[in-house]
């Protein structure tokens, strides 16, 4: 077991290695420095200001120092467009909004969509199950950019019932569409693959023999079968929270919620790279983890796997 | 003479007849079972419908995508909505443009990312998990290791900040796309090539001495396109996807050129106003053709899976 984290942690660690220095090499390679202004400055000005920053140094050097920043101080640096903010403020800011309805998304897709999945498997081919087949199909083509406009639409501009964007510190009003718009497609994805693991895991023989037994079935469903037919959706956990990170971009612009992927928007609308920058990175640092864990929890709970 | 020319001309004719039933190869029965799925054959029919339309579209266009109706300026809401009369078959934009033109050049957009994202995926993607199953040991591992670590990134991210940095066109669309949608495939090639190259007709071809390059490319390649097909023609919907998701945010393809999420974004955006076609065309046109473009990977794996004969 410990060597097969270590394994993992010998692909996660070059990974986020690999992203930092990506991100600022593309960032170096910009055209135009964050002190290029309309108005040119005097060359000894410019060049005092970024002796300061440690721009003149030679690249390999800043990517040391700003790789020792994160990692000793959790430090990305002072945004380009704002001189009274570093990058950890707008994270700071941003982070906590985007968490909060993430989380909550990520639990909606999962509880619902298991559920609808189990429950269609166990009334296969009746009404229930062609329509959580129907939806999840037609939720694969309705991402959250479609849902959300839908969203409003349907519950703001005819219906009237919800706020159709804001976050006032997260009311539960303003958390519905913005949760309803980032967990849909998932859930309809975690509910096929729930729905074919459990009716595989219905046909095969252990189940004969608990019904031969005479266990109640409902005993069967939640005591013998559940546990094999979710492996599955284990292993897609990793991609539906990658999937809802980079989904929740589009959530906090469409919403106006003030999470970090409006931050992450608008630096990249005025060219503010140290922001963008530090949010690729710890988005980058977050999905590396997240898979690392559920690769944990995977081989942990499937004993058929080698590790 | 000892046969009548009568029976010798039946018996060529039967013979001939007998030519006729030729063995079924397995593109014929795929081809057969992708005739008789009827979701996959109307979504294909819809799909041309949906192509053609987006290459003979300009020519029935009445207004081309960058002018600016100024009549309807400013009283979009009264004057815009989809009209014969007027020209504007899908009405007008905002700004007054006309939103068949641009439905039109949205769809050219949105379709070739798909396919160039897929063929890139195919080329690449096919090539490189080839290379890594068949040589197998260090070269594969090491190759194999940089998949993961390429996968693993918020690919999104480094997309966007690469069209920021770089400038957002069309082309740095199909270059960040392509990055991306190798990945997959490549990994998928890989382990169906694991299973095919100790097979005998390899190892034949290895005692003949046939170069490594040529086994590669005319040996096992052509043994894979069944299951590259069908990943390929499921990468397009998923790379159409990406773009329009980028596009949307408003970080994709640059004005005046459009895209099915720069579409989608303006629509949504200015629906408060009432101006509900702006939203329902690009959404009628996105969300049908990816609809099609699922049941047409759906059908195609059906057909092409083995364990279905």
């Amino acid at each position: 077991m410990i060597n097969f984290i270590l394994r993992r942690l010998a692909i996660a660690i070059p990974t986020l290695l690999l992203l930092i220095v990506i991100t600022f090499v593309l960032m170096y390679s910009a055209p135009g420095g964050p002190f290029t202004s309309e108005r040119p400055l005097p060359p000894q000005v410019l060049a005092n200001i970024e002796a300061k920053y440690g721009l003149n140094q030679p690249l390999w050097r800043q990517i040391v120092t700003y790789i020792w920043g994160i990692v000793t101080e959790f430090d990305f640096g002072p945004s380009f467009q704002y001189k009274d903010r570093t990058v950890n403020d707008v994270i700071a800011q941003g982070f906590p909004v985007t968490l909060t309805y993430g989380f909550l998304s990520f639990i909606v897709a999962v509880a619902v969509g298991v559920t609808l999945g189990v429950v269609a498997a166990i009334r296969q081919n009746t009404l229930i199950d062609y329509l959580a087949v129907g939806t999840s199909i037609g939720a694969q083509v309705l991402p959250n950019f479609v849902m959300a406009p839908i969203l409003v639409l349907t519950f703001t501009l005819w219906l009237g019932w919800l706020p159709g964007g804001g976050w006032e510190g997260g009311k539960i009003e303003y958390l519905i569409l913005p949760v309803i718009a980032l967990s849909t497609s998932y859930m309809a994805s975690i509910a096929r693959i729930t729905r074919s693991s459990m009716l595989e895991v219905l046909n095969s023989n252990f189940i004969r023999t608990a019904r031969a037994k005479g266990i109640p079935e409902r005993q069967i469903i939640i005591g013998h079968a559940l546990k094999p037919s979710l492996l599955p959706v284990i292993s897609y956990l990793g991609p539906t929270f990658v999937a809802m990170i980079t989904g929740s971009v589009v959530i906090d612009v469409y919403f106006s919620t003030g999470g970090i992927g409006q931050m992450f928007v608008n630096s990249a609308l005025s060219r503010d790279y140290s922001v963008m920058m530090g949010v690729t990175i710890l988005m980058g640092g977050l999905t590396i983890t997240f898979n690392l864990i559920v690769d944990i929890l995977y081989a942990w709970i499937d004993p058929k796997i080698r590790l | 003479m000892l046969l009548d020319t009568h029976d010798v001309k039946e018996l060529s004719a039967n013979l001939a007849e007998m030519d006729e039933i030729k063995g079924r190869s397995l593109w014929a029965d795929a081809r057969n079972r992708f005739k008789r799925n009827r979701a996959a054959m109307v979504s294909t029919f819809i799909l041309i419908g949906i192509v053609i339309f987006s290459f003979v579209g300009p020519y029935l266009a009445a207004w081309s995508n960058e002018e600016i109706d100024w009549s309807v300026l400013g009283k979009v809401k009264e004057l815009g909505a989809p009209s014969w009369s007027n020209g504007h078959y899908f009405g007008t934009d905002d700004l007054g443009r006309d939103l068949f033109a641009r439905v039109v050049q949205g769809t050219q957009i949105s379709l070739m990312v798909g396919v160039v994202g897929a063929l890139i995926a195919v080329l690449v993607g096919t090539t490189y998990g080839a290379v890594a199953g068949y040589f197998g040991g260090r070269i594969d591992s090491v190759m194999m290791r940089i998949v993961d670590i390429l996968i693993a990134m918020p690919f999104m991210f480094v997309l966007i900040l690469l069209l920021v940095v770089f400038g957002r066109s069309v082309f740095m669309l199909f270059v960040g796309v392509g990055l991306i949608s190798w990945l997959d495939m490549s990994r998928i090639v890989r382990g169906q090539t694991l299973t095919i190259k100790n097979k005998e007709f390899v190892e034949a071809a290895q005692a003949m001495g046939v170069s490594h390059f040529k086994i590669i490319f005319r040996h096992i390649i052509p043994n894979l396109l069944g299951v590259v097909a069908v990943f390929a023609t499921q990468l397009v919907p998923l790379m159409i996807l990406t773009e329009s998701f980028i596009s949307f945010l408003g970080l994709g393809v640059q004005e005046p050129a459009t895209s099915w999420g720069a579409l989608i974004n303006e629509g949504a955006a200015t629906m408060q106003y009432g101006t509900l076609w702006q939203l329902l065309f690009p959404l009628a046109f996105f969300i049908v053709s990816l609809f099609c473009f699922f049941f047409i990977g759906d059908g195609l794996r059906d057909a092409l899976d083995p364990k279905d004969r």
